[in-house]
């Protein structure tokens, strides 16, 4: 379904993607590893189009998105929850899942996404009328992954999810993430928390200073002695 | 007696303080959402109120009726200007943006009211329909048509543009926009066209005031910066992304003003710098500001 191939993605005068080349079927939990500054970011960035590839290209079904402006990739279906999560925390809970669906063919069904959203999370309906900013960090991440759905995404991007947020509460939105992917949508997960993101996902790609390192079934990344001993710690 | 002198005085500083929020408005909207300083506000509303004159003078249009023509005019113009002026701007980061909008604006300030001289002249007009000047009584003041209709627009305006970016999905995706540029990018809002809409409202506004300030005050092709400076008083006072608090604090200013003109003459002028001393020392978020 994405197929990023061989992308070179720089800021400014600065080269911070080589020849990056990546999959996402259809229904697929990948996840994207590495450390810090070794461009997991960049690349979900590059894919809602937020960042233009200097060479490469990007396919979406059949659709090539590099040099689209962002609005198209939602509309062809892509969602990037940022690392920041991007909350409006002026705004009511409410309008920021109402901006979610801002693209018209999301927005036509936003009611029964409503729902759906609120039945996932109780809370963001309680405090629906409440300013997002006043949202404690879980329930902001909360916020972030049901207005990424309230786009009806088939392509959910999720950057650290986990980033800044206590383990009981990452453990409730790793299940949720789960929860998404079983139903159908493809999911794209930039981790730092590793044991997990393998744990959770099919394939995962391993982003080494720009670069693909190694990538694989997630089965044989676990197995591989480099991975271990790098991201891992000898156990 | 002097209570109604103070009443009167009061009445008076509503009616011009009203036109003053109006004329803040706008700029308050465009530095908000898109982080451009649009110095030549002034010279738009000055446009608008020119465009109202020629309309009762040439074709004996109502300048009341002459409002809504002035606001798609002006709204195509803000839209011309945006995309040949603006557009490049909006692409850099927060603090160059602020600075090289100043400039284009400086260089609209230089060259639209020379423009509008060649036109029309430097003499100075103001809109007279048949009726300005009428008044009736009220309580124990006067009150004047034109500057009541005046404020009944304003506020009209202002109710309006409230509804649009609180209650339509258009005018969340500016609040979205105005918050958080990049993940208003991710919703699928097209930040581009935003930005030229909004922009173009804020220039409509700055017309519509211009037919306002038309119908009360003196109009000349110079009057746009002493406009501008106003609207930026109140924007400091107000704070920055509140629309009825933007006009609120255009009527406190036109009230102190007014008040402050009777005990100080033409020295009440200051008074506003003064607030706006104050409030950048004391408050500088604004009165109704959040950050």
């Amino acid at each position: 379904m994405l197929k990023v191939n061989q992308i070179d993605v720089y800021h400014g005068d600065l080269q911070a993607l080589w020849g990056v080349s990546l999959e996402v079927g259809k229904g697929e939990l990948v996840c994207l590893i590495g450390a810090n500054g070794a461009g997991k970011t960049t690349i979900v960035e590059s894919i809602s189009c937020l960042l233009a590839p200097a060479a490469g290209s990007i396919w979406f079904n059949d659709e090539r998105l590099n040099n689209k402006p962002a609005h198209r990739a939602v509309q062809v279906g892509i969602c990037l929850i940022p690392e920041d999560k991007g909350i409006f925390r002026g705004m009511s809970v409410l309008e920021n899942l109402e901006l979610g669906a801002f693209n018209p063919s999301s927005r036509k069904l936003r009611y029964e996404t409503f729902k759906f959203v609120y039945e996932l999370f109780p809370v963001l309906e309680s405090r629906k009328n409440q300013m997002a900013g006043t949202l404690s960090g879980g329930e902001q991440q909360m916020l972030a992954i049901g207005r990424a759905l309230m786009g009806r995404p088939k392509l959910l991007m999720c950057d650290e999810p986990s980033l800044g947020l206590a383990p009981i509460v990452v453990k409730n939105i790793f299940a949720v993430i789960k929860q998404i992917s079983q139903s159908g949508v493809s999911i794209l997960l930039v981790e730092q928390n590793v044991r997990a993101a393998l744990r959770l996902a099919q394939r995962g790609y391993i982003i080494e200073n720009g670069r693909v390192a190694s990538h694989g079934e997630v089965k044989d990344l676990l197995n591989d002695e480099k991975v271990e001993s790098a991201y891992l710690g000898t156990a | 007696m002097i209570t109604q002198l103070i009443a009167q005085t009061i009445v008076n500083g509503i009616n011009v303080g009203a036109l003053y929020g109006l004329a803040a408005v706008g700029l308050s909207l465009t530095f908000g959402v898109m982080k451009i300083l649009n110095i030549a506000h002034g010279e738009f509303l000055m446009v608008g109120g020119y465009m109202a004159f020629w309309l009762l003078t040439l074709r004996g249009i109502d300048p009341f009726l002459s409002v809504p023509l002035v606001a798609v005019a002006l709204f195509l113009l803000g839209m011309i200007c945006y995309k040949f002026l603006f557009a490049s701007i909006a692409r850099f980061e927060e603090e160059t943006k602020v600075k090289n909008s100043l400039l284009v604006g400086f260089g609209l300030f230089l060259v639209v009211p020379q423009i509008a001289r060649l036109l029309w002249t430097g003499d100075v007009r103001s809109i007279t329909p048949p009726y300005s000047g009428e008044s009736f009584p009220f309580l124990n003041v006067r009150v004047a048509y034109v500057p009541l209709g005046g404020l009944v627009i304003a506020v009209a305006v202002i109710l309006a543009l409230h509804l649009l970016l609180t209650k339509t999905y258009f005018g969340k995706s500016v609040r979205g926009t105005s918050e958080n540029w990049k993940a208003a990018k991710l919703m699928g809002i097209n930040v581009e066209r935003t930005y030229l809409i909004t922009f173009a409202i804020g220039v409509a506004l700055a017309g519509v005031s211009g037919v306002l300030v038309g119908l009360t005050q003196a109009l000349t092709p110079d009057v746009g910066m002493e406009w501008t400076l106003k609207a930026l008083i109140v924007v400091v006072l107000a704070g920055i992304g509140s629309v009825g608090g933007a006009f609120f604090a255009g009527l406190i200013l036109g009230v102190v003003e007014a008040v402050g003109a009777i005990f100080m003459g033409p020295y009440a002028v200051a008074l506003g710098l003064v607030i706006f001393l104050l409030i950048l020392m004391l408050r500088p978020q604004g009165l109704f500001g959040n950050e």
